[in-house]
């Protein structure tokens, strides 16, 4: 579970994030929505302590990420955007370093290694080098790499950007997955379809604070429109009113 | 610790695969001594005088006996091409010995007479040549003359009034002193080179490839992080520095140190002592070439900024080389290192108190640069380049 109290963030002239408020439960998909420039990536650097608020706090499974990052740290995988590969590592070396890294010994390392590339359908790629990936292996790696030590917090950023069909569908199945094993899942994007077919819960966010929070339904009715495309229209636009 | 030991495995393999870092180590440390030896060669080849020097000789007729001598200590006339024993050098034949033509004349009435050289002196390959030339004419010289005060009833003694003499009191070692200094030189320059292409690879490049910071978002300790760099960057400096001691050992085989008057040969003591001294230095510019690079923003950019930083140890290492500068530099990085490894190769003692401060001062600014490097990939400017 992810709590995010009054959040505030300024980098350089621009206040990133403005008394961000939000949560995002065990056991379902928390999207953050917004234009581009809202402060999603931002707010997603804050919580793994890469930035360091001016005011506010972040806490994973209660445990507040300022004052102690490396337990908090551990509680969460991170889908980054973008991917950060090791062009000369094979995805087996790549996944089983990072969940070595993730505090795990060397032995259980290797054997959820060979368990998230199973899951993932990735054995044929496992031993090559990633150097020449298509975006989808690229995507099944990067996602192996932030699921491997079973996070009970996964964040994903703008997760779906540049993916085809195929790729799409499995990570979408595999978020689905999560979730009914209770996973808290927080995903940062800015493509409506996705987080209508996606979200139980969604953050709406504009410019640096969360303008509306709810199911995506919720956020329809509040906005009084029929999809969610045009209700996100709306409540970005009328920003105030909804504040009020 | 085991976090660090997992990092430092995971950039040594990385390392190992990435061919432009394996190749920056190998080619200069294979390759310098290699190319040295080979000018070394080509030079001696250039200059010295050949063992049988053939030269023209113009009016010999008139100077049999000065000809003879001249055959006696391996100079000779040169018309024929061919020559037994030894490669003809052509170009020596481009000095002209001119007996005078009254050279007989004069010569049998104890009168001066008259040789002359002709030579283009501002060739450098034929300077040795026409001085060895000289040396005999003038020791010809002098036996005629010695004969001649004899015949006159005068020892020869009486016009020799002084006898010097020379005793070299250097050590042989200490002859190619000069040539050591800059061969210890590019020794610890190895250190520098090896490293660097890794050093950029594994900050700067790390960085434009976004996986920085997926790094950092992950529960380890940044110093875990900066030490596991750290290390394997010197891993690569000291693999570049055993290298080229052994390449060294290689290219002295062809060495003509004989031909040169020197005798230059680094004992496995020797090359122990430069593995020795060599890991602070490998340790602190492992650490001073990543500290720069993690402050620029591109693989390009840290590759300008440190071209322009390893002008300090070279900087340090020739006024060392060269013995000028203040007492001090003994007790700095490379420079201390460098004064030390000469006296070592002069035969003397290593000065102990020395270099046991340079290597203290090595260490203590790869202690403040990783310091430095801890703090910088905890404040968000550096890891995004804001």
């Amino acid at each position: 579970m992810i709590e995010v109290n009054a959040l505030s963030k300024k980098i350089g002239d621009v206040q990133a994030l403005n008394d961000l408020s939000f949560s995002a439960q065990n056991g379902k998909i928390t999207g953050l929505l917004g234009p581009n420039g809202a402060g999603k990536t931002t707010c997603l650097r804050t919580l793994f302590n890469l930035l360091t608020p001016d005011q506010g706090t972040a806490l994973i499974d209660g445990i507040d990420v300022s004052d102690n990052p490396m337990a908090a740290k551990q509680k969460m995988g991170l889908f980054p955007d973008p991917f950060g590969l090791y062009e000369r590592l094979s995805p087996e070396e790549y996944i089983s370093y990072f969940a070595q890294l993730s505090g795990m010994d060397k032995k259980s390392a290797h054997l959820a290694t060979q368990d998230v590339i199973q899951r993932l359908h990735m054995q044929d790629i496992a031993k090559r080098r990633c150097k020449g990936f298509s975006q989808g292996q690229r995507m099944k790696t990067a996602l192996a790499q932030a699921i491997v030590h079973r996070p009970n917090n996964l964040i994903l950023d703008e997760p779906t950007r540049g993916l085809d069909v195929m790729s799409t569908r499995t990570l979408r199945q595999l978020l689905l997955d999560l979730k009914a094993q209770g996973h808290c899942i927080l995903f940062s994007s800015h493509v409506m379809q996705e987080v209508s077919a996606l979200c139980d819960e969604v953050v709406l966010m504009s410019q640096g604070r969360a303008v509306a929070h709810g199911s995506p339904e919720q956020l329809c009715q509040l906005a009084g429109k029929k999809n969610l495309e045009d209700a996100f229209i709306e409540l970005i636009g009328s920003d105030e009113g909804i504040a009020a | 610790m085991s976090q660090l030991w997992v990092i430092l495995k995971k950039e040594l393999k990385d390392a190992l695969r990435d061919r432009r870092s394996v190749m920056a180590a190998l080619s200069y440390s294979i390759g310098t001594p290699l190319i040295m030896a080979l000018v070394f060669m080509a030079m001696i080849d250039k200059y010295a005088s050949p063992k049988t020097l053939y030269i023209n000789i113009e009016g010999g007729a008139q100077a049999q006996e000065l000809i003879d001598y001249l055959a006696s200590k391996d100079i000779k006339q040169g018309g024929d091409a061919t020559v037994e024993g030894g490669k003809q050098d052509a170009s020596s034949k481009d000095i002209l010995l001119r007996v005078d033509q009254r050279f007989s004349q004069n010569y049998s009435q104890g009168q001066v007479a008259t040789v002359t050289i002709i030579a283009d002196l501002s060739n450098e390959r034929l300077k040795s040549s026409v001085s060895r030339l000289r040396q005999q004419l003038r020791s010809y010289g002098s036996e005629v003359a010695a004969i001649r005060l004899l015949a006159r009833g005068v020892s020869p003694e009486v016009v020799r009034p002084l006898d010097v003499q020379m005793q070299d009191m250097a050590k042989a070692e200490a002859k190619g002193a000069f040539l050591v200094g800059i061969f210890i030189f590019i020794m610890i320059y190895a250190v520098f080179i090896s490293g660097m292409n890794l050093s950029i690879d594994t900050s700067a490049g790390e960085r434009e490839r976004n996986s920085l910071a997926l790094m950092l978002s992950l529960p380890l300790r940044v110093s875990d992080l900066v030490l596991a760099k750290v290390l394997a960057v010197s891993c690569f400096a000291m693999a570049g520095l055993v290298l080229i001691n052994i390449s060294f050992l290689l290219a002295f085989q062809f060495m003509p140190w004989h031909e040169m008057g020197l005798d230059i040969n680094f004992s496995p003591q020797f090359q122990a002592t430069v593995l020795l001294l060599g890991l602070p230095i490998a340790l602190m510019a492992a650490a001073l070439q990543l500290c720069v690079s993690f402050m620029a923003k591109t693989f390009k950019e840290a590759q300008s900024y440190l071209t322009l930083v390893l002008m300090a140890p070279m900087g340090l290492a020739m006024a060392a080389g060269y013995d000028i500068g203040p007492d001090m530099l003994q007790w700095l990085p490379v420079s201390g290192q460098q004064k030390a490894l000469m006296e070592l190769v002069k035969g003397n003692e290593l000065p102990l108190q020395p270099t046991l401060i340079a290597t203290g001062v090595t260490l203590s600014i790869c202690a403040v640069l990783v310091a430095a490097m801890v703090h910088m990939l905890k404040r968000e400017k550096t890891v995004f380049a804001l």
